[in-house]
């Protein structure tokens, strides 16, 4: 039988790297097939989607052993060019991955560089933009567009190239919740439509799990654990390294079988294997926020970036010394221009922001700077040298910081994100996951009373995803006040302890996650996506779990206690 | 501020963008060709009254307002040093010693230079902010398409025509010292200017090879996300507490050196980026076998804004021929009794 995609005992090392990217793998996938693969950052998985269309060897060089067959052609010897019309690669940032001035001119590139007859393209063109739902988009510039356009556009693209083989590695990581939901929906639609084999990279699993036959793991570029679903979920966890989604776990543990991979079949099954109390155990009192003074203070913030449309409409918000307050709400609803007025990037057009009791809009920005910090959402666009420690000296040498300090402040700081071994490293040797600590570093360093922070976990692992709240949590505790923007509800649920919802440029909810949580109807209208565990929590409110638990040891608790009594049937 | 696309639907946005590179040739050619003032004046105004149709006057105005100062240097600099001999002296700049003459004529030239500067500049920018840089490409990139014989023959003929007409008027004494009788003289001239005619037309339609088309429309792409990128990193910059615009000089080169370094990183990433992207999508599957999803097509504004052009280089031409180029220096002169 031939397979799809092929690898043969496959190794492979970058030039100049210390170790390889990826050990003795062995894959076939056969045609037609949905398979995920996951894994840690830094295992190996954009290396291995880059083996399937010859940007590995032929781009990234470096020396690959065995043998990835691609349809029966070995990749070593076919051209980029004659792959890519095999295997349809999109990758995460769907920014980096435009190339032209509009959405049509964008689809029509891959077909052509094929060569496609232009009557033939523009029927493809409509085709793909009318599957990715872009239809009537056809003049936009791409680089206008909202992440999840952008990256409908990209697989737009692929598609109308009509490969065999699509391969999308991480392309939710860059989109928020609504985001998300519509480009996972394309991309299983976009493979089952043409009956075509997906090969989808995820941390994610808890979105992705539902949608697939086939799950893989990879770690330290080996392929450690490879089967259908419930095979490789009933193996276990493998720490540091593959956690499955909180409710398989939680359903392992009340011995539910088959494990289910949705809160509603999690319910269901729970009611069919279970006869259910009533959980009766009464919550913790909410720890009461710190009742500092004020710090940052809006009233009647209004601004625009093009004097027509409101992107703030009258804003009142404050927060007091020592919160962590975690902005929420959906992408463009104005969360970002909100804390850029913090730091005097924007300035009111009506209204005043008052920081640590001066005008924002009247004191200049790098002053502000000295006792706020401001971390922004890519980590790439705040770097401004070429190595760690030039990296977190220039923000101290800005602040004249005197040179004996500087030393211990660069040592701290990163202690403090766990990034003592890179004192050395240069920038471009680091991962997303470690830029972003870096920069975070060397805000860190520079002792801000307050720490601003816009989407501090996009594309990262979970795991890394958790670490940045711990430092946040800690910072906290010494004192920080912290805002941060983040589309993560179950971490920020978990460790702020304020919610603040944007929506349209007002603030449409202000109070505590207890509250916001089981107010399903203001979620769902801010695209806030609930974990799967508080999903499940509402599903038993019936039987007196709290909706808004989020944590897996409550949840644990209180199934125990719903079946524990009872025990199996 | 980039020159960048700007989206409409003016005269100048529905011409093809080669008609517009031709705009741009051809305006660059009249400005050599007409040297006086008024004319090449009037000719600005009427170039910047379809530019204030087509794109924002506002921005139109920003970019030009910055070659005003560098403009009127090059005047200056036509008034104060083009004495041709038997100019009509004004008055000497630095009166005492006869030092540095200021003529009629150099003013006049002075204010020309100026305004053919500009109207050289100005079909750029029009150029720019009214084509998409994708159409300005495919318009310089090479096609497969065969051309037809007929066609073929009927431009180069027209071409020729063009030529052979410019020829007589720019450079009439050349044809007749060729040593050769009358009628020889022209037919020679005629198949020069037949012959120059179909190289330039072969050149214009084989055009530039696809990777180069494509090089190109990627940098025009990235010019956009390079003023972008500057802004964020001067925002992170500014949000560390870096001055970004400190009074003293020595510090603002010193702020300019700080901001290279990042906005070189990211120029770096971004070709990585695209580099991958476009072979992602089989850029190199078969470059010379590749199709465009846009044709492009002259329509009946192309062909009369190419004839304008023509007109004004051979009426240029022709004025220069009979020695009235620059009736408005020649009014002036008579006007002051020279």
């Amino acid at each position: 039988m031939t397979f799809d995609i092929e690898f043969q005992d496959v190794s492979f090392q970058y030039e100049g790297a210390r170790s390889p990217a990826l050990q003795h793998v062995n894959l076939a996938v056969r045609p037609g097939e949905i398979v995920l693969l996951t894994g840690p950052a830094g295992s190996g998985k954009t290396t291995l989607c880059s083996c399937t269309n010859g940007l590995v060897p032929h781009y990234h060089e470096g020396t690959l052993t065995g043998q990835v067959l691609v349809r029966g052609y070995d990749t070593k010897r076919a051209r980029i060019g004659g792959l890519s019309s095999l295997v349809g690669l999109v990758f995460q940032d769907p920014e980096s991955q435009l190339v032209t001035a509009s959405v049509a001119d964008e689809v029509a590139f891959g077909p052509e560089n094929l060569g496609v007859p232009r009557e033939e393209i523009a029927r493809r063109v409509a085709e793909a933009l009318e599957a990715t739902r872009l239809a009537g988009y056809d003049e936009r510039d791409p680089f206008s567009l909202s992440g999840g356009e952008q990256q409908a556009t990209v697989i737009a693209a692929i598609y109308a190239m009509h490969p065999e083989i699509y391969v999308m590695d991480e392309p939710l990581a860059n989109l928020d919740p609504a985001g998300r939901a519509q480009v996972l929906r394309l991309v299983i639609e976009v493979a089952r439509r043409r009956g075509k084999t997906l090969f989808l990279v995820e941390h994610s699993l808890e979105e992705t799990l539902p949608f697939v036959e086939r799950l893989l793991v990879l770690d330290g570029g080996r392929l450690v654990r490879d089967g259908p679903v419930d095979q490789v979920l009933a193996a276990g966890d493998i720490p540091g390294v593959f956690t499955r989604p909180p409710i398989v776990r939680l359903a392992e543990a009340v011995r539910l079988d088959p494990l289910p991979l949705t809160p509603q079949d999690f319910y269901a099954r729970l009611q069919h294997q279970y006869p259910l109390g009533r959980y009766t155990e009464s919550a913790k009192q909410e720890p009461a926020p710190p009742d500092g003074p004020a710090v940052i203070e809006f009233q009647d913030v209004h601004f625009s970036y093009n004097g027509q449309s409101a992107a703030l409409d009258g804003v009142d918000l404050q927060i007091g010394q020592g919160e962590l307050v975690a902005i929420l709400g959906r992408n463009g609803s104005g969360k970002t221009t909100l804390v850029r007025h913090i730091i005097g990037l924007l300035q009111p057009e009506r209204g005043r922001v008052t920081v640590l009791g001066q005008d924002a809009s009247r004191t200049p920005v790098h002053e502000l700077a000295r006792r706020v910090g401001f971390c922004f959402q890519n980590p790439n666009h705040q770097l401004v040298a070429f190595n760690v420690l030039d990296e977190i000296s220039f923000g101290l040498n800005a602040h004249g910081i005197a040179a004996e300090e500087i030393e211990s402040r660069i040592q701290q700081s990163l202690e403090f994100v766990g990034l003592q071994e890179y004192r050395q490293a240069e920038i471009f040797d680091l991962g997303k996951g470690q830029r972003q600590r870096l920069a975070l570093a060397s805000v860190i360093a520079l002792r801000p009373d307050i720490l601003v922070i816009d989407e501090p976990t996009t594309g990262q692992d979970p795991r890394m995803a958790q670490e940045i709240f711990e430092i946040l949590r800690r910072l906290n505790q010494a004192g920080t006040t912290v805002l941060l923007i983040t589309h993560n509800l179950g971490l920020a649920a978990e460790y702020a302890t304020r919610a603040v919802v944007v929506r349209a440029g007002k603030i449409d909810f202000d109070g505590s996650f207890r509250q916001l949580l089981p107010d399903l109807e203001r979620l769902r209208a801010n695209s806030l996506e609930l974990p799967q565990t508080t999903l499940l929590a509402s599903l038993l409110a019936a039987h007196g779990v709290q909706p808004w638990l989020t944590s897996y040891e409550q949840m644990a608790r209180a199934l125990q206690a719903l079946t524990g009594a009872a025990g199996a049937h | 501020m980039p020159i960048e696309f700007q989206k409409g639907e003016s005269t100048l946005h529905r011409l093809d963008a080669r008609t517009k590179l031709l705009l741009f040739v051809g305006l660059t050619v009249v400005a050599v060709i007409i040297i006086d003032p008024i004319f090449i004046a009037i000719l600005f105004l009427i170039l910047y009254s379809f530019g204030a149709r087509a794109v924002d006057r506002a921005l139109l105005n920003r970019n030009l307002r910055v070659l005003v100062v560098i403009f009127s240097t090059f005047s200056l600099f036509q008034i104060l040093f083009f004495t041709p001999k038997d100019a009509f002296l004004l008055f000497h700049l630095i009166p005492g010693r006869e030092w540095i003459p200021v003529t009629v004529e150099g003013l006049i030239r002075g204010m020309a230079v100026f305004f053919r500067f500009f109207i050289v500049v100005l079909s750029v920018h029009l150029m720019l902010y009214t084509t998409p840089p994708v159409y300005l490409v495919l318009g310089l990139t090479r096609r497969e398409r065969r051309r037809g014989l007929l066609r073929t023959a009927g431009v180069t003929v027209l071409l020729g025509a063009v030529f052979y007409a410019a020829a007589r008027l720019a450079i009439p004494e050349q044809i007749a010292r060729l040593p050769f009788e009358a009628g020889a003289q022209i037919a020679l001239a005629a198949v020069a200017a037949v012959l120059a005619a179909f190289v330039v037309f072969s050149l214009a339609t084989h055009g530039l090879p696809p990777e180069m088309g494509l090089a190109l429309s990627l940098g025009f792409a990235t010019v956009g996300i390079l003023s972008q990128q500057s802004q964020r990193i001067t925002d992170a910059q500014k949000a560390r507490g870096y001055d970004v615009k400190p009074k003293n000089l020595i510090r603002r080169v010193r702020v300019l050196t700080a901001l290279l370094l990042p906005i070189f990183l990211a120029t770096l990433e971004r070709s990585q980026d695209i580099a991958v992207a476009i072979l992602a999508r089989a850029f190199d599957y078969n470059i010379s076998a590749r199709t465009y999803r846009q044709e492009l097509r002259f329509a009946a504004p192309d062909y009369l804004v190419m004839a304008v052009i023509v007109g004004l280089i051979l009426g240029g031409l022709a004025l220069n021929a009979m020695g009235v180029g620059n009736p408005t220096e020649q009014f002036v002169l008579r006007a002051l009794g020279a």
